[in-house]
């Protein structure tokens, strides 16, 4: 009995461990999104913040990123082209790949390296400056830091995620075409056709959508993680961890939902 | 003391070592922050008025120092100064004893006292047994 | 000059450009800059086709059904959107097809025959030949082979037909039972029930084949849809239809006389060798009409594409 009833208790423990963590965030991103509206966010300080992040999380690693592209998109294709080639669908084939590089897997895996690479980062520097009573600093000198710190890694986060998703989802329509066409022009009018029929009004929105959520879930939820840190060095860690946790949830909850729109 | 320290008005700038600076930005960027966001200055306008009071103070040499690069005096006076550009009337240094321990603090707080020429008062809290340091 | 920004605002720029191309060239492909080409497509049934089902020319989209409605009279228009540059496919001398695979969605195929013909104003009518014809006809073909089968089992070597009128010579006689005299030519009930049999199935193949030269007039002297190459299948097949129809008919006759004058040993043989001749040469050409129509059959086709 004794069990069943701490069981249960620690069950609710957690759904109001989630509602709260849930709560927090999406107060955050109100408040986040209250102050985009305010004219004296947009100063040239928090500009050069934005242009930072960018910078950070971008244009940093650009050309390591664009070579995993590469080599991913390189390998789905020819796992695609050969597979097709097997059960004699190839008229599918160019479609195929397109949808799942382009619309599905290129803006997930952006994400998740945003995740690993920037997340974590903002995760753990958010942490740290809670528990040194950097925030604090900042409060006393009325520096606000969701203006001066979280704002602008919300937006290099989501400016980060949208352009690197379209980069490489224009690599790998390059790729597809090469791939499946060869170094020629011949292709040209069938693959634009294909591609015409695929990228309609409401799937470049939704790819949007999706990648700008994707770029607001690996900066948000490391920055409300790092700001629940309780102030001792020795829960860093732990809340690295259990942000990057979250992320990822997010990150699977966002495709998972995408997907539903999309097909059912 | 800690107590008496959480009780101060708003009005109050303190210089403390529970109020650090920004560890990822430079001297001169932590100073300049605070016209940026609270009287709106252009980022230029806002670096040459930390610069120069960080001249006036005798140390503009550290201005593009990070925090960690600094030694404790170097940070006092950033601190310091990021305190003054606060320009609130009163200024409260908040045991200086935990931030200049290298150095012989009440006369190095003298002598920026001294450089400084700002309106307003500095106050020193510190423990009562440092009294006789205070002492000409 | 500061690098950071500098390399920021490149990536800006590259980046915006890229979107820049990619959306003119989406809005390209997606014909936004071209005027869209519309035609309407009558049809006695919907049965398939819904706002988005592809417009195929040679295995390629080349534009999409928007709406469907019924007109004053009943009938059915389709209405479908080509791009401007796609519209060069689309002659008078076009068909229209609804395809209906057991694997894949419903598509209207376009078969232009001749390219040189005279060019589609925009919103002309079109008829859209239904899945009645292309339904029917892989059925209609079974039917015939069906019948086919029948002539062939009736007159194998083998078979009752030949042994019974093989033995018409060693007939004694047998006049009493169920089939009279017949019985007694062909030595057993049995074998007397498989003549008749097979005369009534010999009769039913001949209304079928009735049945099927009719439709064949009813397509061939259907205004419009039914493109020139069509036609002429269809005059083919009416043809042989005939044809097979008349030898049949033959069949039926002497198999007819065969068991009146069967009692005159010596003309009965002479009579069956002359029978056989006859159901052999309706089987072939029966046959003939079934790969024909097989081969001309427009609807029939490869439907394999290549990717180079």
């Amino acid at each position: 009995m004794n069990f069943l009833a701490a069981s249960i208790e620690s069950l609710g423990a957690k759904v109001v461990g989630w509602f709260t963590v849930g709560y927090g965030m999406f107060a955050f991103l109100a408040r986040a999104s209250l102050l985009l509206l305010d004219r004296a966010t947009w100063n040239r300080a928090t500009f050069d913040v934005v242009v930072k992040q960018v910078y950070f999380t971008a244009v940093q690693i650009l050309h390591v990123f664009l070579g995993y592209t590469l080599v991913i998109s390189w390998l789905i294709i020819t796992i695609i082209l050969s597979t097709a080639r097997d059960f004699g669908l190839t008229e599918f084939a160019s479609e195929m790949t397109i949808r799942v590089l382009v619309l599905e897997l290129l803006p997930f895996l952006t994400a998740l390296f945003i995740a690993l690479r920037s997340g974590s980062a903002i995760n753990t520097e958010v942490a740290l400056m809670q528990v040194n009573n950097e925030l604090d600093a900042l409060a006393h000198c009325k520096v606000p830091p969701m203006q001066f710190e979280f704002l602008p890694r919300l937006i290099g986060g989501v400016v980060s995620v949208v352009t690197l998703a379209g980069l490489a989802g224009l690599l790998a329509l390059l790729m597809g075409y090469l791939a499946i066409y060869g170094m020629n022009a011949a292709g040209f009018e069938p693959y634009t056709q294909t591609i015409a029929k695929i990228f309609d009004f409401t799937i470049v929105a939704g790819l949007l959508v999706k990648c700008a959520l994707f770029g607001l879930a690996v900066t948000l939820i490391p920055v409300t993680a790092g700001l629940e840190t309780p102030k001792k060095l020795f829960m860093v860690p732990v809340s690295v961890l259990r942000g990057m946790m979250r992320v990822f949830f997010a990150i699977v909850a966002i495709e998972v939902v995408s997907l539903a729109l999309k097909y059912i | 003391m800690t107590a008496a320290v959480a009780t101060l008005p708003e009005d109050v700038a303190r210089v403390s070592h529970e109020l650090p600076l920004r560890a990822n930005l430079s001297a001169l960027d932590n100073i300049a922050l605070i016209p940026i966001y609270q009287r709106h200055f252009s980022v230029d306008e806002s670096n040459r008025q930390a610069l120069s009071l960080l001249e006036q103070l005798g140390h503009a040499g550290i201005a593009a120092l990070r925090d960690p690069d600094m030694t404790p005096a170097q940070r006092f006076i950033t601190k310091l100064a990021r305190a003054i550009i606060l320009r609130r009337p009163r200024l409260i240094i908040d045991r200086p004893g935990a931030m200049l321990y290298d150095v012989p603090y009440p006369d190095f707080i003298r002598e920026l006292a001294a450089q400084a020429e700002m309106a307003g008062t500095w106050e020193i809290f510190d423990f009562s047994w440092n009294q006789a340091l205070y002492q000409e | 000059m500061n690098k950071l920004h500098f390399k920021v605002g490149l990536f800006t720029a590259a980046s915006l450009l890229l979107a820049g191309i990619f959306i003119v060239y989406l809005l390209h492909a997606r014909g936004f800059f071209e005027k869209t080409f519309h035609l309407q497509l009558a049809a006695a049934s919907a049965d398939g086709v819904a706002p988005g089902v592809p417009v195929v020319f040679s295995g390629i989209e080349i534009g999409r059904v928007t709406t469907l409605g019924l007109n004053d009279s009943g009938g059915i228009v389709i209405r479908a959107e080509f791009l401007g540059r796609n519209a060069k496919w689309l002659r008078e001398t076009s068909t229209f097809t609804l395809d209906k695979p057991i694997v894949g969605g419903a598509k209207i195929r376009v078969d232009s025959p001749d390219l040189d013909a005279p060019a589609l104003p925009d919103n002309a009518t079109m008829l859209l030949l239904t899945s009645d014809i292309s339904k029917e006809i892989p059925a209609l073909v079974e039917r015939v082979k069906a019948i086919l089968d029948n002539v062939e089992h009736l007159t194998r070597k083998d078979g009752e037909i030949n042994a019974t009128l093989a033995n018409v010579k060693t007939v004694t006689g047998r006049m009493t039972g169920e089939y009279g005299m017949l019985e007694s030519i062909l030595g057993s009930k049995e074998k007397a029930r498989a003549v008749t049999d097979s005369l009534d199935k010999t009769r039913a193949l001949i209304t079928k084949l009735d049945a099927l030269a009719a439709k064949t007039d009813q397509w061939l002297f259907a205004q419009e849809g039914v493109a020139e190459q069509t036609r002429e299948a269809l005059v083919q097949v009416r043809l042989m239809l005939n044809d097979a129809q008349s030898s049949l008919k033959k069949a039926d006759a002497l198999m007819t006389n065969a068991v009146e004058i069967s009692a005159d040993v010596k003309e009965g043989t002479q009579d069956i060798a002359a029978l056989r001749a006859e159901i052999d040469d309706a089987v072939r050409k029966a046959s003939a009409l079934v790969n024909e129509i097989n081969k001309k059959w427009p609807f029939k086709r490869d439907p394999e594409v290549k990717l180079p």
